[in-house]
């Protein structure tokens, strides 16, 4: 025990002695390892974790897609997992193998709820809420942290109204009030009783950044909008997930429910059509594991998440050769100490010991310098992943298993490269060492070095030209002809339709809205619409042209639909180029008008026909004379950041659809007010706040921000990504220059005498730094030789992600190339003047 | 008391390297007595080093026999050459060999800590004579790097009395050295001599090597007599 | 050739300043072969490194073929070491990752010598040397006397006026040490003017003139011409 302590000292004070070696250990333990913990945090919190909530492995999905969020027609490949509310109700009556099952709306979001506490003088906030079934949280097994949870009683055309607070919005909204449990609140307008709150740690039944504030029965769908869904068959808007008995066999059950499933569609409209046979019998439904609930954001989030932890992975490798080399370094450059070791009599095994402990106190600094690298890295990492989602579920602490996990391995890397130096060193005859013979050994270890420092330069530019691809296309994402402008743009999002207006009651509230904001000094234009461009979300139809014949199943007749104001081309800077915009004349009164763009034209006008004064319609060859069209602006990008514009039609805000569609009356409301302003204004937020209040309390602003920033937002993960790999592709030039420098510094240091021998046969200074500068490049080429394939190679894996940019983007291949050979030339050139300075004489001395 | 520490039958050592045969040693008969100062010369290459690495259990031969202390080494395992190192051998090398990281008196104290089961204190005190003994006492808490070459000789002169060796083996001691320093350190020698203790020193140089009792020849690998060496160096000069 | 006056050399460790050599005066003159003894630590080493330009650290005049070096700078110094001098080590030095003929070409290598020009004075030099049939093996192929007759060939391949050895035969077997020492004797004799130092009275017998050190001074000089120091 004494011994240990005393040899754990000896290696403290060895490695403060060597604090070059120390440091450099040190550091890069701690990057290589903090990088991982703190990826594979990320990863454990957002791909792994299951819901807080009863044996979360009994519960299944029914259904496998991340489809959102209400969808008419045929899902991609028939498969599916968004069903209409009645659709559900048949699966669960014919699915007994399920304890429980239940349905939640598919599409949240933030300000779906405006809701009130019954209390004088309170405000209305726009909050989120969840339609879910009676049996929701039955099929959980959840107990309510106070009051009662919701049950299928409650879920019942003609209860009484009752709603459920999430812990997270009664501890942040109503400072855990208990009084809140029991009191009536006015949501979307209604007086609905609060009956309970959920548990602290339940975040709902996915991971969102707008997690539920609000859970209420899905029968009270009808009541709470102007326009219901509830019963739509034709529309597909619940999830549906459930707690299996045991024993269930999942797969005949699936292949069931998918028979019952189809059953159900032969029913509607849509199935009956000739043309649809062949979708309806391949539409089917899959049964996916439910533990981590509706696993939308792990699978927008997985394959990126992925490629990060390959590529720390990857960093890891390369400080573990770092690493290596280092230890070997100093194992090699401590032979002649070790042999003294042995001569005074030291056996092999202590002496295996003691530069074991050496290693072991080394990685255990690593390992604690991990540590801290990991807690900050997590941080920094989950405010880059996930701006602006305070809300989010996500905790930035390591898990102990993470910690662990980090700790060990550092531990692992410490161990297996400090065995290897002290178990060749003490195998040696300790006179070979001493200069007792004076036989030269051949130098073994240095191949290995050679070869890890290969491996690190090869790795290192993987991962360069990987940061430079991912850079290099977020730069074209983000700078991309959008076909918008965006300065002086602010979004003010709102929602009529909660506030309790009728359709008659519109038209004074948008000329109320467009008066009062256009009254604040400052403000050059307003104009409401029904959503904005790049706001993720959009809504599409079905379009059929006056005069043509109906379109088969497999003939894209899509086109993206918005209702817009006035002003609204002006503000998002789109051009008429044909006819005329939509203008304060085009009134629910005034002839059904529509304005398309270039793209709508390319797509439905092929053979050059004039688009101006055609007809068309959206619900069918019936309703092909519905709108006009009167005008075509040029193409911008609504809602997908990577693919070319698609057809878009514009319509008037309050023009109803003159053959009935059911979904039309939901599209009046709008939900946003666009503004242009004069430079920046201070305050319009609060202003804004106080027009709407005065307007109406039950009109609260639902979000607030810049057309710059919404677009932004398009590119989180992008964005994380791209930084990510950067700073891992820096973390491992620097590395791989360290190794570089690491084996240089050690390879001069050996070659003293031999140095010394060219000097003293003539060799000039230029000569020898030529010399070594030359082999130290010829190892980072041949790191480049294997690198270059294998980047190339990779960039393969990252060719989905790339927008704008060639996998063998030639530029950044020379650029990175470039980058690790300067890098390379820096860190042979400093061992290689030191080389240079050698003194002959005391470089012959040493024999 | 003519007891024999260490003696040697028909001992020969070759090196390979790749196809080359180099005999180092070729049948060397030799017999240290207890208490004996025996001093080993011979021009460079006659194998006088490879010979005092095998005697110090650093190298072992490639045939014959060696007695150390009434005991068969030549054929034992690392682990016990390790311990016999440790307990009957203390050595001096020409280039001092002290542990740059370990102050004086932990680089005395090193071949104590390598054998099982001595007491701490008894450590100190052996480390603490030991130094005193070579008059470097006053210098214990410094680093090899503070101190000229003679006193780093000292430091190491001490560090192999302070296992109580059967026999101190000297790797030209003075080498390193000034003429001044040089004397100093054969002074020691002597004195530890008269002491009592047996030592076995390599040097080239004839007027250390009177220093000694007895005299070695080595020549291409074999012990010759002293009249016979002068022969053999007048017929390489004819 | 070589005349040296009032030559000094010392090492500051500290406040102490130790002397290596001091207040020599030597003149050879071309075609001699000077043997240099003396016990360890006496200068001989310091005195040959000085010759052989490796070292600039010291005082006093240093004449070399008329040549003034004390007033040559590192690089001048440097360029006539590399034309002038060749250098035999006792322990070869020879490069081992080169073969026999790469290594008898490093010197040329430092000089602007067209290649075919050097692949001939290889060619000569292995020839010389009797080394034709190794100069594909690498050192640690070759025993310790084919070790130095290589040392002997890189060390003259560029035909220097000087030939300075450093204990030449100390690594290696009497029989193998005459047949170098046999070596030096014929260079000698073709003109080269030669400077070893050894401990090895045979050696200094091929030599025509003995030099004594002890330390730092001049004490013996079998010429008789060098004036002796002022005893310490």
């Amino acid at each position: 025990m004494g011994r240990i302590i005393q040899d754990v000292r000896y290696a403290l004070r060895q490695l403060r002695k060597a604090p070059g070696f120390t440091l450099t250990a040190i550091l890069t333990l701690a990057l290589g390892i903090g990088a991982n913990a703190a990826i594979f945090t990320l990863v454990h919190a957002v791909l792994l974790r299951n819901l807080p909530v009863v044996d979360p492995k009994a519960l299944v999905r029914v259904g496998d897609t991340d489809d959102c969020c209400d969808i008419e027609g045929t899902p991609d490949h028939n498969d599916y997992s968004l069903f209409s509310y009645d659709l559900y109700l048949h699966l669960k009556a014919n699915a007994p193998e399920f304890e429980q099952l239940a349905a939640v709306q598919a599409g949240l979001g933030n300000g779906s709820l405006t809701t009130r506490i019954s209390k004088p003088g309170a405000l209305s906030k726009a909050l989120s809420g969840e339609y879910v079934s009676g049996n929701f949280f039955q099929t959980l097994g959840l107990q309510p942290l106070i009051g009662r949870l919701i049950q299928p009683s409650d879920d019942v055309h003609g209860a009484p109204m009752v709603a459920v607070m999430s812990y997270r919005t009664w501890q942040r909204e109503y400072a855990q009030d208990p009084s809140v449990v029991g009191s009536t609140f006015a949501l979307n307008t209604h007086s609905v009783t609060i009956i309970g709150v959920t548990p602290s740690g339940f975040y709902g039944d996915r991971m969102t950044d707008v997690p539920p504030d609000f859970y209420l029965p899905i029968n009270l769908e009808p009541v709470m909008g102007q326009s219901s869904i509830l019963h739509q068959q034709n529309l597909n808007w619940v999830y549906v997930i459930g707690r299996i008995k045991p024993g269930t066999q999942l797969g005949p059950l699936q292949a069931r429910m998918s028979g019952n499933l189809r059953q159900f569609l032969s029913t509607l409209d849509l199935y009956k059509k000739a043309d649809q046979q062949k979708n309806l019998t391949e539409s089917h439904l899959v049964l996916s594991p439910g533990g981590a609930g509706i696993e939308n954001m792990q699978q927008s989030y997985a394959s990126g998440l992925k490629l990060l932890m390959a590529i720390s992975a990857l960093v890891l490798l390369i400080a573990c050769a770092n690493i290596a080399n280092l230890v070997l370094v100093r194992g090699m450059a401590r032979r002649a100490e070790t042999s003294v070791r042995m001569a005074l009599g030291a056996q092999r095994r202590r002496v295996i010991q003691q530069m074991l402990t050496e290693s072991v106190v080394l990685s255990c600094l690593g390992g604690i310098a991990g540590l801290v690298v990991a807690y900050m890295g997590t941080r920094t990492l989950l405010a880059l992943a996930f701006p602006n989602s305070p809300n989010l579920p996500i905790t930035p602490d390591p898990s102990p298993v993470v910690m662990g996990f980090a700790f060990g391995l550092s531990l692992l890397t410490g161990l297996v490269f400090g065995v290897a130096p002290a178990w060749v060193t003490s195998h040696s005859e300790p006179a070979e060492a001493l200069g007792g013979s004076n036989r030269s050994t051949r130098d073994h270890s240095s191949l290995l070095q050679r070869s890890l420092v290969v491996l690190q330069a090869a790795l290192s530019l993987v991962l360069l030209v990987g940061a430079g691809l991912l850079s290099k296309s977020l730069n074209k994402l983000e700078h991309q002809h959008f076909g918008l402008q965006t300065k002086n743009r602010v979004i003010i999002h709102i929602s009529p339709e909660n506030a309790g207006y009728k359709v008659g009651q519109l038209q004074a509230l948008y000329d109320q809205i467009e008066q009062r904001f256009h009254a604040l000094p400052g403000v050059e234009r307003v104009a409401l619409s029904l959503y904005t461009p790049m706001e993720s979300g959009s809504w599409g139809e079905a379009v059929a042209i006056q005069g043509r014949p109906e379109a088969g199943p497999n003939v894209s007749v899509g086109s993206m639909f918005v209702r817009v104001g006035p002003e609204f081309f002006d503000i998002v800077g789109q051009h008429v180029l044909r006819g005329r915009g939509i203008t304060a004349q085009d009134t629910a009164a005034s002839p059904p008008i529509a304005v398309v763009n270039q793209a709508f034209v390319k797509k439905f006008f092929t053979n050059g026909e004039d688009p101006l004064r055609k007809h068309f319609g959206t619900f069918g060859v019936k309703s092909s004379n519905d709108f006009e069209i009167v005008g075509v602006v040029n193409d911008a990008k609504y809602d997908n950041t990577r693919r070319p514009s698609r057809a878009m039609h514009f319509r008037p805000l309050l023009q109803p659809t003159p053959t009935f569609d059911p979904g039309d009356g939901r599209s009046l409301y709008a939900g946003a007010i666009m503004l242009q302003t004069k430079g920046q204004i201070e305050g319009l937020e609060s202003q804004a706040r106080k027009i709407l209040a005065s307007i109406d309390p039950n009109l609260p602003v639902v979000n607030f921000t810049t057309f710059d920033d919404q677009i932004a937002g398009q590119f989180g993960q992008e964005r994380l990504i791209a930084r990510l790999t950067l700073i891992f592709g820096v973390l491992a030039l620097a590395l791989a220059s360290i190794g570089l420098y690491g084996v240089t510094a050690y390879t001069v240091a050996h070659r003293t005498s031999e140095i010394g021998i060219r000097m003293a046969l003539g060799a000039a200074r230029g000569s020898v730094v030529g010399m070594v500068l030359r082999e130290a490049m010829l190892q980072a080429g041949l790191g480049l030789a294997i690198g270059i394939p294998v980047a190339l190679l990779c960039a393969r894996f990252v060719k989905s992600r790339l927008y704008g940019v060639e996998s063998h983007d030639l530029s950044i291949l020379t650029f990175a190339i470039f980058t690790l050979a300067v890098s390379a030339c820096v860190a042979g050139w400093i061992p290689a003047r030191r080389a240079a300075s050698t003194d002959p004489m005391n470089a012959l001395r040493t024999e | 008391m003519t007891e024999s520490m260490i003696h040697i039958e028909q001992m020969t050592k070759v090196f390979y390297t790749d196809e080359i045969e180099t005999h180092a040693l070729s049948g060397i008969h030799l017999t240290i007595n207890r208490g004996e100062y025996v001093a080993m010369s011979g021009p460079s290459g006659c194998g006088k080093s490879t010979l005092l690495s095998i005697i110090g259990l650093l190298d072992t031969p490639t045939g014959g026999q060696y007695t150390l202390n009434g005991r068969e080494v030549a054929n034992l395992n690392f682990a016990d050459r390790s311990r016999i190192r440790n307990q009957e051998i203390g050595f001096i090398f020409q280039s001092f060999n002290l542990i740059g990281d370990l102050t004086v008196a932990e680089n005395v104290e090193l071949p104590l800590t390598y054998r099982a089961g001595m007491p701490s204190a008894e450590r100190k005190r052996r480390v603490q004579e030991s130094l005193e003994r070579v008059n470097m006492a006053h210098r214990m808490r410094h680093y090899p790097a503070q101190l000229s070459g003679g006193q780093q000789q000292r430091v190491a002169v001490a560090r192999a009395l302070a296992g109580s060796p059967s026999i101190l083996l000297a790797d030209e001691p003075t080498g390193n050295l000034d003429s001044k320093n040089g004397e100093a350190v054969m002074k020691l020698l002597q004195e530890l001599h008269d002491e009592g203790a047996t030592i076995c020193m390599v040097t080239h140089d004839p007027r250390f090597a009177a220093h000694a009792e007895r005299q070695i020849h080595l020549f291409d690998g074999k012990v010759v007599a002293e009249g016979e060496l002068s022969g053999l160096l007048a017929e390489v000069e004819g | 050739m070589i005349e040296l006056k009032n030559l000094e050399r010392s090492y500051k460790t500290g406040a102490t300043e130790t002397w290596v050599l001091r207040r020599i005066n030597l003149m050879i003159r071309e075609g001699e072969f000077v043997t240099v003894m003396g016990p360890s630590g006496a200068g001989k080493s310091s005195l040959l490194n000085i010759l052989a330009m490796l070292d600039d650290q010291w005082k006093g005049e240093f004449y070399f073929d008329g040549d003034a070096v004390h007033g040559l700078n590192r690089k001048q110094r440097a360029q006539l070491a590399r034309m002038r001098i060749g250098m035999v080590f006792q322990s070869y030095h020879l490069l081992d990752e080169l073969t026999v003929a790469e290594n008898i070409d490093l010197p040329l290598s430092y000089k602007d010598i067209p290649k075919a020009q050097r692949q001939s004075l290889v060619a000569d030099t292995l020839d010389r040397f009797n080394i034709v049939g190794k100069k594909d093996l690498y050192p640690s192929q070759l025993s310790g006397g084919q070790q130095q007759l290589v040392g002997i060939a890189r060390a003259v391949i560029h035909k220097p006026a000087l030939l300075l050895a450093d204990e030449p035969t100390g690594n290696l077997h009497s029989a193998q040490a005459k047949e170098i020492m046999e070596m030096f004797r014929k260079l000698n004799e073709e003109g080269t003017t030669i400077v070893q130092v050894t401990h090895s009275e045979v050696n200094a017998e091929y030599g025509s003139r003995t030099i004594e050190l002890r330390d730092g001074w001049l004490s013996k000089d079998t010429a008789g011409m060098a004036a002796h120091g002022v005893s310490a």
